[in-house]
């Protein structure tokens, strides 16, 4: 066993000697990434009961995914089931041994076929859907059949992401002219479906929503999303190396890009076994909450906008141009900061900076201080969020989603705490939640965070040791993997990457914090009014764009209209004249 | 609630400046435009290798005898890299960040350099600049009358000739082992 991995005791020791006993002869092999990540291998028929035994029974989270095709590396197809198991009774995550725990299953070739996972445990159907849109692996029982990821006209029986499929520069002809994505089919009495899209208004990502209606009421909602697939981990795998990867995780997102960059890095820095300095992890520290700064003042901001307050909305971006400058201080960019490399950090922060940085947090405290309680006295912004959009602490558990939408839901669930990684576990700081489920909770979680967020920043640039920020000079170790994570402010991001042996990595799997939330929104959705919903979408913080329209189409008259976006946002303001009388 | 919104917006006054009339000044260490310095350059390529978006390109032409360095602002993402690795400083990132241009050949800038020729073969086989910067490195390290001139007629000669002299003085090693 690796040297980094004996240096501390384990702490996930505990849940295999569970498997073992339970499942006896199905475990098949384990292996250690880190002392808290451990690797099971299962026999690919117990795979649902494993997952679901540590889920329910173990208190765990699922985190992420990976489909890999390991067919050059043992002949199999390979699924990584990756678990953060904490310990607790179903209900609550308790304060058991936490540890990363990966179950995986190989699968033939021959066969490429198992058990689905999501009758057991809901959280797995987008990931199980993915697989099969990727590698051709089918899910056996899964209860949803249509494409996630592949686009509508995607020829049949082409896996982009099996090693033999193609090049990744390879565009196949599009098959169709039409729209084949099948919305679930709910017809009732005075049932109205209400299509949004396929650009939606709060989502940098065009999505194509659609919302069934009886009068006013959302009775279902259903979407379609990953219109703009960017295709980077296939473009991670072919083109890049490893380490110029960094540079393409800043750009996965263009608010938590930062977020993404170290975990990506310590995902590669546990997988080399590379001890980052001291001063390099404070460093990564204080931008990641200067990020997350700059992105919950950006979503404080829309909550008074999507309530018709803008002047707020004008207030907290003004305020929010010093967090950007702050990032430009210390990095020499507003946003994509390319600050990592694996091994540390590209650039000191200075006297000057320090100085500087101090005087800003300290002006910025003051400022959103008064703000926020602007924010809240106003009457509206209580009686629109109070209630609306709940996010129920069973269906909360069972989609396993993260960020302040969770803890919104009364969950203490921050991976700052539960799995510590650069500084967190040296500087003192309170984790937020709420127990309201609804968007007002939403909102107080991140307005409270926020303020953490500044503190610890102080805390960082006080107690910054001195000493080296990279290390060089480390060696590339063909086919490790491990897993890296990151708290970004809408929740956490989980980076897997499995290096090849080119200077490349041979599977890389990126998962942004909304994938998780997505799949309980529409739960969230349920039960309100049309007008709530641009506000319900924009409390699991996706991004924002508005240059969409949207259709209604009423099934029983046949009839579709067109209603402009502005108009959409206009009702959701003003609450009079409903464009859904017009019909 | 709104007094002391009004009174908020009072103190606050005007938050925007009349950009572009008024210039928006950027933080020292701002990473803006790679500047290309073409004196100081030796072309040896270390940027283009560390460019993670193939912004850096270095295309070779035999004919002429020239290999292109050229770098296109449009794929640049401003990361620095090729400041990081460049060992002659010829790369520098610029404070300029407006780069918007009415036509897209503005965005792309070039450099030529000369290619050497082997002294034994004749194949062009590295730029000129690189060679002599090596030497100049070499004397600067101490090397001087005789023995730089045999570093010099060495590097003066293509990879493959290279080996092909290796060879030969290995086989006349081993004749004189036998003998």
């Amino acid at each position: 066993m690796t040297s980094l991995v004996e240096k501390k005791p384990k702490t996930g020791q505990k849940y295999v000697d569970i498997l073992h006993a339970q499942f006896g002869a199905a475990i098949l092999d384990e292996s250690w990434q880190a002392p808290d990540q451990v690797t099971v291998t299962v026999d690919l028929n117990f795979l649902p009961l494993v997952v679901e035994t540590l889920y329910y029974q173990h208190g765990g989270w699922l985190s992420t995914v990976v489909g890999s095709d390991e067919r050059p590396l043992n002949g199999h197809f390979a699924l990584y089931y990756v678990l953060s198991v904490e310990g607790g009774d179903q209900d609550f995550a308790a304060n058991g041994e936490k540890a990363f725990v990966v179950v995986r299953a190989l699968i033939p070739p021959h066969k490429p076929e198992f058990p689905s996972v999501t009758p057991r445990v809901p959280a797995a159907i987008w990931y199980e859907r993915e697989v099969r849109d990727m590698f051709g692996l089918k899910p056996v029982d899964l209860p949803d059949e249509r494409r996630l990821v592949l686009p509508d006209d995607w020829p049949d029986g082409l896996f982009p992401l099996r090693k033999d499929a193609m090049d990744y520069r390879f565009r196949p002809t599009p098959t169709t002219d039409k729209e084949t994505y099948e919305f679930i089919d709910l017809e009732g009495e005075g049932i109205v479906q209400v299509p949004l899209g396929p650009l939606h208004m709060t989502s940098d990502e065009p999505g194509h929503f659609r919302l069934y209606m009886e009068g006013e009421t959302i009775v279902d909602a259903d979407y379609r999303l990953f219109y703009i697939h960017r295709g980077m981990e296939k473009l991670a795998e072919s083109r890049l190396n490893y380490d110029q990867v960094t540079f393409l995780t800043d750009r996965i997102c263009g608010i938590c890009g930062y977020a993404h960059n170290v975990a990506y890095c310590t995902s590669i820095e546990r997988a080399l076994e590379i001890e980052v300095p001291e001063r390099a992890q404070y460093i990564r520290t204080i931008l990641l909450e200067v990020e997350r700064l700059h992105s919950h003042l950006l979503n404080l901001g829309l909550a008074c906008h999507f309530v018709g307050f803008d002047t707020g909305f004008m207030q907290f971006f003004r305020v929010r141009e010093k967090a950007m400058k702050m990032a430009e201080l210390l990095t020499g960019t507003r946003k994509t900061y390319g600050m990592n490399l694996i091994g540390g950090v590209r650039r000191d922060i200075l006297k000057d900076e320090r100085t500087k940085t101090l005087k800003w947090l300290a002006e910025i405290r003051t400022e959103v201080k008064e703000l926020v309680s602007i924010l809240l006295d106003t009457p509206n912004i209580v009686q629109r969020t109070q209630g609306i959009g709940m996010l129920e602490k069973k269906v909360a558990r069972d989609h396993s989603p993260v960020g302040p939408t969770l803890r919104g839901s009364d969950f203490g669930r921050d991976t700052r705490k539960i799995h510590p990684y650069c500084a967190y576990d040296r500087i003192p700081w309170n984790m937020i939640s709420e127990a309201g489920c609804d968007v007002l909770s939403r909102t107080l979680v991140r307005a409270q965070e926020f303020f953490e967020s500044v503190a610890i920043v102080e805390h960082c640039l006080e107690m910054m040791p001195e000493g080296p920020i990279l290390v060089e000079g480390f060696t590339y170790k063909p086919y490790r993997f491990a897993l890296g994570y990151v708290e970004a402010p809408r929740g956490e991001d989980v980076h897997w990457s499995m290096l090849g042996d080119n200077q490349k990595l041979y599977r890389w799997k990126c998962r942004a914090s909304t994938y998780n939330n997505w799949p309980s929104l529409r739960y969230m959705l349920r039960g309100n009014t049309f007008s709530d919903a641009p506000l319900i979408i924009a409390s699991i913080d996706p991004c924002y764009s508005c240059t969409e329209r949207v259709t209604v189409v009423d099934i029983r008259k046949k009839k579709v209209t067109l209603v402009p976006y502005k108009e959409m946002e206009r009702y959701c303001m003003e609450r009079k004249d409903s464009p859904l009388k017009q019909l | 609630m709104v007094l002391k919104l009004i009174k908020q917006v009072i103190k606050v006054g005007e938050a925007t400046v009349l950009y572009p009339f008024t210039p928006v000044e950027v933080a020292p260490g701002f990473r803006g435009r790679p500047q290309h310095d073409p004196a100081l350059c030796i072309s040896c390529a270390a940027c283009v290798q560390a460019c993670p978006s193939n912004a850096l390109t270095m295309e070779t032409d035999p004919d002429r005898g020239i290999q292109t360095w050229g770098i296109f602002y449009g794929r640049c993402i401003y990361c620095a890299r090729c400041e990081e690795v460049c060992p002659t400083g010829s790369i520098q990132l610029s404070h300029d960040f407006e780069l918007a241009v009415m036509n897209k050949a503005d965005l792309y800038e070039r450099a030529d350099y000369r290619l050497a020729a082997c002294r034994r073969c004749g194949t062009l086989f590295a730029p000129a600049k690189e060679i002599e910067y090596v030497l100049a490195l070499l004397e600067q390290a101490g090397l001087s009358g005789q023995t730089l001139a045999e570093r010099r007629s060495l590097l003066e000669l293509c990879p493959s000739c290279k080996r092909k002299m290796d060879l030969h003085k290995m086989v006349s090693l081993y004749q004189e082992a036998d003998e």
